[in-house]
């Protein structure tokens, strides 16, 4: 992954561009932000009821362990009780990745892009309790703003600058690779009770499901969260949810067999959500982060 | 197979017998395919059952090569969609196997 300041390569939208459609981005998303911010608060809080634990001279129920050594000891080790205590509050790392592939605009995902990132972004930084990066990708995997630096209004500017949706592949596997990378980075840096989730907003096209499917699980062994956003444009004619896949599977005598399926099918992310309009995602995206905690609870 | 470049597209055709029009349904496929592979996609879709063998045209230009050889000459990625139409072959068959 190529950090910005390393690279000597401008990025194609100007700053003052790039803030006038961060202010109508956020301008679309206002009031959403909010919403999404407080439904993510009631998922995100640590879920574990608090614990009764310690040895306190006062408390809530008696440490049964400690009553022998405490009549043993003529009643002086008196550190018999249990108390309730808080849970330690969990950090996360959230990295939102979204497509800048050329599809993205041929399929007019574009504005949905925009107001997707700077709606979660706002929303995250309202819950303030983790940090933040954003990473674009297409052919190239770039991240363009660190889990180490603040958001602002003018740092959602400068991700915007870098965003034109011309790249022209779409490399799934490689964005799923090179995340898992920069999270194994951050988590060095950071203590026990760390959560990583990311969020990729894509228009959804990708090849070689089954090698990303591979990397999607390696992901989950890695304790990383993964949420796919399909962005579905305003194309009425064209939704992701009627495309066909076509494929070739080898039948017994190895011959090559033609097969059509709905593309979804083999879709090799387990969480995503399909989502029309912007103000669809707040739902969207609590739903399917319920959805995840739910079936991590349930493992 | 897996590891291939794929691009969407959609069939269209101008033959007014109804049997052969297939549904507008965008297609991620091999960019790798010729016009055997897409005749063979076009026959599925319809459910024929006899086969018929198509020509495909993209902008009204004969479709002579695969996909991604038309892509490259376009000047074009494979995060297009392509429109392609396709009509009942005309050229004979033997000719027609050539490429
Ligand atoms: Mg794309």
């Amino acid at each position: 992954v190529v950090k910005i300041e390393e690279s000597s390569l401008l990025p194609p939208r100007s700053i003052d561009e790039a803030r006038k459609l961060w202010k109508k981005s956020e301008m679309k998303i206002v009031e959403l932000a909010s919403g999404l911010s407080e439904q993510l608060r009631l998922i995100l809080e640590p879920t574990q009821a608090t614990k009764l634990r310690g040895d306190y001279k006062t408390g809530k129920r008696l440490n049964m362990k400690r009553i022998i050594p405490y009549i043993a000891s003529q009643f002086r080790k008196d550190k018999i009780w249990l108390r309730r205590t808080k849970p330690s509050k969990r950090q996360y790392q959230i990295m939102i990745a979204v497509d800048d592939s050329k599809s993205m605009s041929e399929s007019k995902s574009v504005d949905l892009a925009f107001q997707s990132i700077c709606l979660v972004s706002k929303a995250l930084t309202q819950l303030e309790s983790g940090d933040l990066s954003i990473v674009k990708f297409g052919e190239t995997i770039r991240e363009v703003h660190h889990f180490d630096q603040q958001f602002s209004t003018e740092s959602g500017a400068k991700i915007f600058q870098w965003f034109d949706f011309q790249e022209t592949k779409t490399d799934v596997k490689k964005l799923v690779a090179e995340s898992i990378k920069i999270f194994d980075f951050a988590r060095a840096t950071s203590n026990n009770d760390l959560w990583q989730l990311e969020i990729i907003i894509s228009d959804g096209v990708c090849e070689d499901h089954e090698t990303i499917q591979r990397l999607v699980r390696r992901a989950r062994e890695n304790k990383i969260m993964l949420v796919f956003v399909i962005v579905d444009g305003i194309n009425s004619n064209e939704s992701i949810m009627d495309m066909s896949q076509v494929k070739y599977v080898s039948d017994q005598t190895g011959n090559m067999q033609l097969k059509v399926e709905k593309y979804l099918d083999t879709f090799p992310f387990e969480f995503y959500v399909v989502v029309h309009d912007i103000s669809e995602l707040p739902e969207m995206l609590s739903l399917i982060l319920r959805q995840y905690f739910s079936e991590l609870a349930s493992v | 197979m897996s590891d291939e470049a794929q691009v969407k597209l959609r069939f269209f055709t101008r033959e007014e017998d109804e049997s052969l029009k297939v549904d507008d349904t965008t297609l991620y496929a091999p960019v790798s395919l010729k016009r055997y592979g897409l005749s063979e996609i076009v026959n599925h879709l319809l459910g024929l059952e006899k086969t018929v063998p198509f020509d495909f045209l993209i902008d009204g230009e004969l479709l002579r090569t695969s996909l991604d050889d038309y892509l490259v000459k376009k000047g074009l990625s494979s995060e297009t969609c392509l429109n392609v139409e396709y009509t009942r072959a005309v050229l004979p068959p033997s000719y027609l196997s050539s490429f």
